[in-house]
């Protein structure tokens, strides 16, 4: 492999990997706050009720 | 509450777009502006990867340790929040780093893999770590996971130095001295701008990465929540 | 001092429960002469290399061997909820740590004293009088595996699949204790005493000392009921 070879395949691994790390990150985070959210509504109307 | 993670959010937002301007920035300069390496050529630009992520690896490691010593002596959750997220996002960069130093190492020394000390030593961290978060995940209740894994943060940290001694001795004393040292990288020829690109570079993993934490941090954080809110309704 | 009296009362205690049954010390010392079989046949070393791969060999046996002890440390308090009935005695936590240890220690001392000897015999060397300085390593090697394993045994004491992430966590945190006593060995055995390797030494004395300390005062954390 040329030089350059071995540069974009490490650039490639590390931004590769760290873009499917926030990917997979933002993805937990958007599952937690709409779960968050739904918790937070279904208070408000049981809280409603009372 | 509400005003506070507003704000929060605003400033993780600002946080990212820095974090994400100044590894564009760093990018262009290591890959374009940057001459190449008079004795690695342009292989060298996988330092201005190497150098930062090591440095980030290490900074995660010592935030473990902070956050699981506080966590024993005040045992507030954030202490404990802080130590998992930073285990974590120290993994990714540790692996990364044994990654671009294995891909560095083969056009310089011809194997994919060498027992020289600063692989080993990254392995070994690697190895220590991901104990730390397999510990977490296998321990059933989760006061016991904080507190095991708080023991493990510290004792970890603390093996560092040990670990480090003892690699480096071992591996200096089987080189025979005429052997020439390829991962002593000679300054004498180091052009301003591959200083400029090394900074930038930091700079940009260092947002990036604190910008990694905040994100997982909060995400811990929401999660305690959900896990109060069901707790208190009994749901 | 009072540290060192609840110290011995717990290590006494542990000591008249396995001399009574002896499962952890046959079990350990069976396993570590198995292990000794195990590598003769698969490394079936030439009679000069052995003595070059004894000290390696020897510590695998013993790293092996000393994790079986460590996952049976706290045995004795998983019954009749002795543990928490010791966490809610006055005693000292930090006594406790020292007597499991101690505990593990002797265990494995126990086994080292038979097993290097036969070790000695069965891949015929010659360096009898070597043996004092090579204990002597092994003593300080042991002491450091027994400290971190002792921290390790009690932190991974709840989680699943416990015995096999008790070597996972240890290991690595071990590389300092293998390399030093390793190199040591090594050594005493090419050059017939420790010169060159008294840097690994006071590693190893120095690592042994931290631990140890770290460990008295970690372990109020380190156990919960």
């Amino acid at each position: 492999m040329e030089a350059w070879g071995f540069v974009s395949l490490a650039y490639g691994i590390v931004w590769g990997a760290i873009l499917v790390y926030l990917i997979l990150l933002k993805r937990r985070y958007m599952n937690a706050a709409a779960e968050l959210d739904t918790l937070k509504s279904k208070e408000a109307a049981s809280d409603a009720k009372k | 509450m509400i005003q506070s993670s507003l704000q929060t959010k605003k400033r993780r937002g600002i946080l990212g777009a820095l974090a994400f301007t100044a590894v564009a920035i760093g990018l262009f300069w290591s890959l374009a502006i940057a001459p190449p390496d008079a004795y690695q050529g342009d292989v060298q630009r996988i330092m201005y990867l190497h150098l930062p992520s090591i440095l980030t690896a290490y900074l995660s490691y010592f935030l473990v340790f902070v956050g699981s010593a506080l966590y024993l002596w005040k045992r507030e959750k954030r202490d404990d929040l802080l130590a998992h997220s930073a285990a974590e996002i120290g993994v990714l960069f540790t692996a990364l780093t044994i990654i671009e130093g294995s891909i560095w190492g083969r056009p310089t020394w011809g194997v994919w893999w060498t027992w020289d000390a600063r692989l080993t030593l990254t392995a070994i961290l690697l190895l220590i770590y991901v104990g730390y978060l397999m510990l977490r995940s296998l321990v059933e209740d989760e006061n016991r996971a904080a507190s095991a894994a708080a023991v493990l943060g510290i004792i970890g940290f603390l093996d560092i130095p040990l670990i480090h001694m003892s690699v480096y001795w071992w591996r200096t004393l089987h080189q025979p001295p005429s052997i020439l040292r390829p991962d002593k990288v000679p300054w004498e020829n180091v052009h301003p701008s591959m200083l400029t690109a090394l900074a930038i570079s930091f700079a940009g993993f260092l947002l990036l990465y604190f910008y990694l934490l905040s994100l997982r941090y909060r995400l811990g954080e929401m999660r305690e929540e959900i896990k109060a809110r069901r707790l208190d309704r009994g749901w | 001092m009072a540290l060192l009296r609840e110290t011995y009362l717990l290590l006494w205690k542990d000591l008249l429960l396995e001399l009574r049954r002896r499962d952890s010390l046959l079990t350990m010392f069976f396993f570590g002469t198995l292990l000794l079989f195990v590598f003769h046949f698969s490394f079936d070393p030439a009679p000069e290399k052995v003595a070059a791969m004894a000290p390696a060999l020897l510590w695998l046996a013993f790293l092996f061997t000393g994790t079986l002890g460590l996952a049976q440390l706290f045995h004795a308090e998983r019954e009749n909820h002795c543990l928490d009935a010791l966490l809610l005695s006055p005693l000292d936590r930090g006594a406790l740590f020292l007597a499991k240890s101690c505990f593990n220690l002797v265990l494995m001392v126990l086994v080292e004293i038979v097993v290097i000897p036969l070790f000695w015999i069965l891949f015929n060397l010659r360096s009898w009088n070597l043996l004092p300085q090579l204990f002597l390593v092994t003593l300080l090697g042991t002491v450091g595996f027994c400290v971190l394993g002792t921290i390790t045994s009690a932190i991974t004491l709840r989680a699943r699949a416990r015995e096999l992430l008790l070597p996972l966590v240890l290991f690595p945190l071990m590389i300092p204790v293998i390399l030093a006593t390793i190199r040591c060995m090594e050594n005493v055995l090419r050059t017939g005493e420790f010169g060159d390797a008294i840097p690994w030494l006071r590693l190893l004395i120095g690592f042994d000392v931290i631990f140890l300390t770290v460990g008295v005062l970690i372990f109020d954390w380190v156990i919960e009921s």
